[in-house]
């Protein structure tokens, strides 16, 4: 067989050039395999890490709260949670719909919670709480379709006192976003306090978030744990609140609105601290459903108020032993001095009316006081001029905050020119200094400074500032006045209860302990002659104030309590106090219903001038 | 020895492919939670290695004297395939009786690169013509069509190389290859705007633009580049790639096996892998230059390309420098039909090698 070799020269021209470009074409991948390896290494191994790694926010359980005796007013219980990791979403809509079926929110709340929870993409953020068993199945049944979901156990808010403590404690909302600037501790979706002692005392309650550092696999399995930082709960808080006296006042309030506020008033620890309507604590103890808030702030009532504190009401008569006090302490009146009350006095040529309109003839201070005379203190207030009567408000602490430790304290008012010319642009009126001789006018005070004038009055002349928590505690300022003073108001307030034609005398029959105080009706709208108040509609009822103390010789507590439209103060408010202040020492209150109680035994609202339309003054 | 007839150097760069292999195989194993893949790996991988010597020991001559006749088998079975087989990951690719099967168009790939040898090699001394091209892309494009029927995509694109290494061996002239250029490129544009699925479209506008929707198209190749990189000098150490042990690497057991492999054996392992298919290519081209006649050289460099072209492209791909395609890296990939195919036809040239001296 003879072979023709073929010129193979051109074939292997062509092969050769074949071979320098598959060589070529290692060397270019030899390159990059150097540069992505060698060069860029570290970068890649950090994204390789953070792919399988995720950082658990460990959240730290609140701090309980509890009253003086150790009782809970704010517990823990365990709850679940979503988290969302931002970073692993891959659909957004399709987890907003998933997210929407699953029934946590409405589509536009969880679109913004999704939204926020963008913003911070390397942080997951709680996007549900308290999640239902059948929530939690269907997340973990829909675990691979959505790996950035992950269920959480965590704690939630509970509230044995319910709504009875919801002022008090206060609500807790998410935090926002510049106090999550402010504090790495926060993270965004966490519940901080809002208000009340949650707020107040959040560095205490808040604890410090953990970590927890797990290796997860592509389908967001956790494999293994890698690192732990175990969250510090928060401190538990003890109040100085009784819950037993919480709890007394509450259902003393039950269907009224208004407040109370019980104190020791000899070193201000706050023993109740009531506000009336409330909002129900328990649903804001997570996410707050909108249609909730919208409520809660379309209501009327403003159950979001903390009345106790931030509701400013005319005092009314109860301002009586405080100008009484004033006058004995500097001599513009003596113990014996008196006035003769024929129901009606003329002033600057006006008729200013007692609320007696048959009179109280011949009346002193302690009688004054025992049936509230407003002639008396007509008169008082005609011969000491506006400056002396507020310089007394204000060494009783009327017109500025008590410094108690809740947020969002009013300051009150206590009159004068300059403010008139400033905030009315109208000089001041001296018939107004007749008015605000009983409390009437632009005069305003909260529940809390009533208690704390109050205090001053039985505790030997020393102002205390009210508290919660011990530590809020000050030592008491003292006013001056002298004792002899204060002994004289005492025993008027004494005779309201326990004196014959006291204006609370239906609470003398309750058993020890003794108690006394002074009753307040403030009128919201111009009397009408003839109308009981009965018949009047609510919200043309007087305020019903009563601030009392217990016992009487030797006061353990002072109690304030205003309850709006109420009626009056002798046959509404004094038998609030009376049941508070029988729970605060320990005694059963028995007998105290309004039913069946006389109607002399009441005292109708304080009258300003016939000319000066009475208005709410809030 | 017996063994020595054959090239020295092929058969060690294939022993080496073979052994990275098994291991990459038996780390994503274990990711996979699958270890019969690791087995049935090493399996083929020595069925294989039997295959090339068998192969290595027959004549090439021989086999592409049967060429025309298992062409005509190949597209008989390949329309066949097209009624009869199962649809598995949507494609009619895959043949089997019970638990043995595989993909015929791996096979067919090398009865194509045999016919396409013999042609070119007949035309001896001309240079190619204008039918010389058709006739050879004719024979290409028929199975090529049909394997993009199934449809299989990556397989089909990988009967490119070799059609243009032909031609190129053939000795196209320079005018044509314009014409072929330009055919080539209205082609390409007809096939985006109607073959082309969405899904394809996507990878390579991802690949164009890798921000381009990082959670969706762009994840394989993010996850591919991470590994690799994370992979740093030495590795992370064998079966402790996070990014494949926690399955973020897509495909790791076929497209991607080599981002494994880099993971956790780093810049020494792949380089050394890298270094291996690198002799094996060269080894082939060189095969080629040393062939005695047309035919063989037509046929191991017909080889060389198609073998160096899905190679460079799937660590392209790997390495990201190239779309997502799906094609597998040969030999390193999972599969029997592959490993099969690439050991016939390295077979083939070491057959080549084996006859390089005339009158043998």
């Amino acid at each position: 067989m003879t072979l023709v070799r073929d010129d193979l020269r051109p074939v292997q021209r062509r092969t050769a050039i074949l071979l320098v470009l598959c060589v070529a074409a290692f060397f270019a991948l030899l390159a990059r395999l150097w540069v992505l390896q060698v060069i860029q290494g570290d970068r890649w191994q950090k994204l390789a890490e953070s792919n399988r790694l995720r950082r658990l926010p460990l959240e730290a359980p609140r701090g309980e709260i509890t009253d003086v005796h150790g009782e809970p007013i704010v517990s823990n219980r365990p709850a679940f949670q979503l988290l969302l990791f931002p970073e692993e979403i891959r659909d957004q809509e399709e987890s907003i719909r998933f997210l929407t079926n699953l029934g946590i929110a409405d589509e536009a709340a969880v679109r913004e919670r999704v939204a926020r929870a963008m913003r911070t993409s390397h942080l997951p953020a709680v996007i549900a709480d308290n999640l239902s068993w059948a929530q939690m199945a269907a997340v973990a049944a829909h675990r691979l379709e959505y790996r950035e979901l992950e269920v959480h156990q965590t704690t939630r808010r509970s509230f044995p006192l319910g709504p009875a403590a919801a002022h008090l404690v206060g609500q807790l909302g998410e935090v926002g976003p510049e106090q999550l600037g402010r504090d790495d501790n926060l993270r965004p979706g966490q519940l901080v306090g809002r208000s009340g002692l949650e707020k107040t005392y959040q560095h205490i309650l808040g604890g410090t978030m953990g970590n927890l550092v797990v290796m997860v696999d592509a389908l967001g399995r956790q494999v293994s744990k890698l690192s732990e930082e175990k969250p510090l709960p928060g401190k538990p808080l003890r109040t100085s609140i009784d819950a037993a006296v919480q709890r007394a006042a509450a259902e003393a309030m039950t269907g009224q609105v208004g407040a109370v506020v019980a104190l020791d008033p000899r070193s201000g620890a706050v023993r109740a601290l009531l506000s009336y309507p409330a909002f129900d604590p328990e649903r804001f103890a997570g996410f707050l459903e909108p249609a909730y808030w919208r409520q809660l702030v379309a209501d009327p009532l403003h159950p979001l108020t903390n009345r106790a504190v931030q509701a400013l009401y005319p005092p009314g008569s109860t301002i009586k032993p405080l100008l009484a006090a004033g006058a004995l302490a500097d001599g513009s009146r003596a113990p014996g001095d008196s006035v003769y009350c024929t129901g009606q006095v003329q002033i600057y040529g006006h008729p200013y009316r007692c609320w007696r309109a048959s009179g109280h003839g011949r009346v002193d201070v302690e009688a004054a006081i025992e049936m509230s005379c407003d002639s008396y203190f007509y008169y008082l207030a005609r011969d000491v001029g506006l400056e002396r009567l507020t310089a007394w408000m204000r060494t009783f602490g009327l017109g500025r905050p008590t410094g108690i430790d809740l947020p969002g304290e009013a300051a009150g008012l206590v009159p004068s020119d300059e403010w008139s010319r400033r905030v009315r642009g109208q000089k001041w009126y001296a018939g107004e200094t007749i008015s605000v001789g009983i409390g009437q006018g632009p005069i305003l005070a909260t529940p809390i400074q009533l208690a704390v004038a109050y205090a001053a009055l039985v505790n030997g002349g020393f102002l205390v500032r009210p508290h919660l928590v011990p530590a809020a505690a000050q030592p008491p300022r003292p006013t001056g006045l002298p004792a002899t003073a204060l002994a004289r108001v005492q025993a008027g307030m004494l005779k309201v209860v326990h004196g014959e034609r006291g204006t609370a005398r239906r609470l003398a029959a309750q058993a020890p302990p003794i108690m006394a105080g002074k009753t307040g009706t403030t009128q919201v709208v111009r009397k009408r002659e003839g109308v009981r108040w009965q018949d009047l509609p609510w919200e043309q009822r007087h305020h019903a104030l009563f601030v009392g103390y217990a016992p009487a010789e030797r006061p353990e507590i002072v109690v304030a309590v205003v309850v709006e439209h109420g009626g009056e103060g002798g046959s509404v408010a004094a038998p609030i106090a009376g049941k508070v202040l029988a729970a605060a020492l320990g005694g059963a209150a028995e007998g105290l219903t309004p039913a069946g109680m006389s109607e002399e035994a009441g005292e109708p609202p304080s009258l300003p001038p016939a000319e000066m339309v009475g208005g709410r003054q809030e | 020895m017996i063994l020595r007839r054959l090239d020295p150097w092929l058969s060690a760069a294939f022993a080496v492919v073979a052994v990275c292999s098994y291991l990459a195989q038996d780390s994503t194993a274990q990711a996979l939670d699958s270890p019969a893949y690791s087995s049935r790996q090493l399996v083929w991988l020595l069925l294989g290695a039997a295959t090339m010597v068998a192969v290595g020991f027959s004549d090439y001559r021989v086999w592409a004297r049967l060429a025309p006749a298992l062409y005509g088998l190949s597209l008989v079975v390949l329309l066949g395939m097209l009624v009869l087989a199962p649809v598995r990951a949507g494609a009619r690719s895959w043949i089997g009786i019970g638990s043995f099967g595989g993909q015929p168009s791996e096979l067919v790939r090398v009865v194509v690169i045999l016919l396409v040898g013999l042609l070119a090699a007949e035309h001896r001394q001309r240079r190619s013509d204008l039918a010389g091209v058709l006739r050879l892309s004719a024979v290409v494009a028929a199975p090529m069509a049909l394997i993009a029927l199934q449809p299989d995509l990556g397989v089909a694109l990988t009967f490119l190389p070799a059609l243009l290494a032909a031609l190129w061996l053939g000795g196209l002239p320079w005018r044509l290859w314009t014409a072929l250029l330009l055919a080539a490129l209205a082609l390409a544009g007809a096939g985006w705007a109607w073959y082309l699925k969405p899904y394809q479209r996507e990878r390579i506008l991802t690949f164009l633009d890798s921000d381009r929707a990082p959670l969706a198209a762009g994840y394989q190749q993010r996850q591919s580049r991470i590994a690799v990189g994370a992979g740093g000098l030495t590795g992370r150490g064998l079966k402790s790639g996070t990014q494949s042990q926690l399955r973020f690497l897509p495909a790791q057991h076929t497209d991607f096996i080599f981002a494994v492999w880099a993971e956790e054996t780093g810049f020494v392992g792949a380089t050394l892998l890298l270094a291996a298919y690198a002799v094996l290519l060269i080894r082939l081209f060189l095969i080629a230059l040393a062939a005695r006649d047309r035919l063989g050289a037509v046929v191991a460099g017909c080889i060389g390309a198609w073998l160096s072209a899905q190679t460079v492209f799937n660590l392209a791909m790997v390495l990201g420098l190239a779309p997502t395609t799906g094609i597998t890296l040969p030999l390193l990939s999972y599969g029997g039909s592959s490993i099969l195919a690439t050991s016939i036809a390295l077979g083939l040239a070491q057959s080549v090698w084996r006859l390089r001296f005339a009158n043998v």
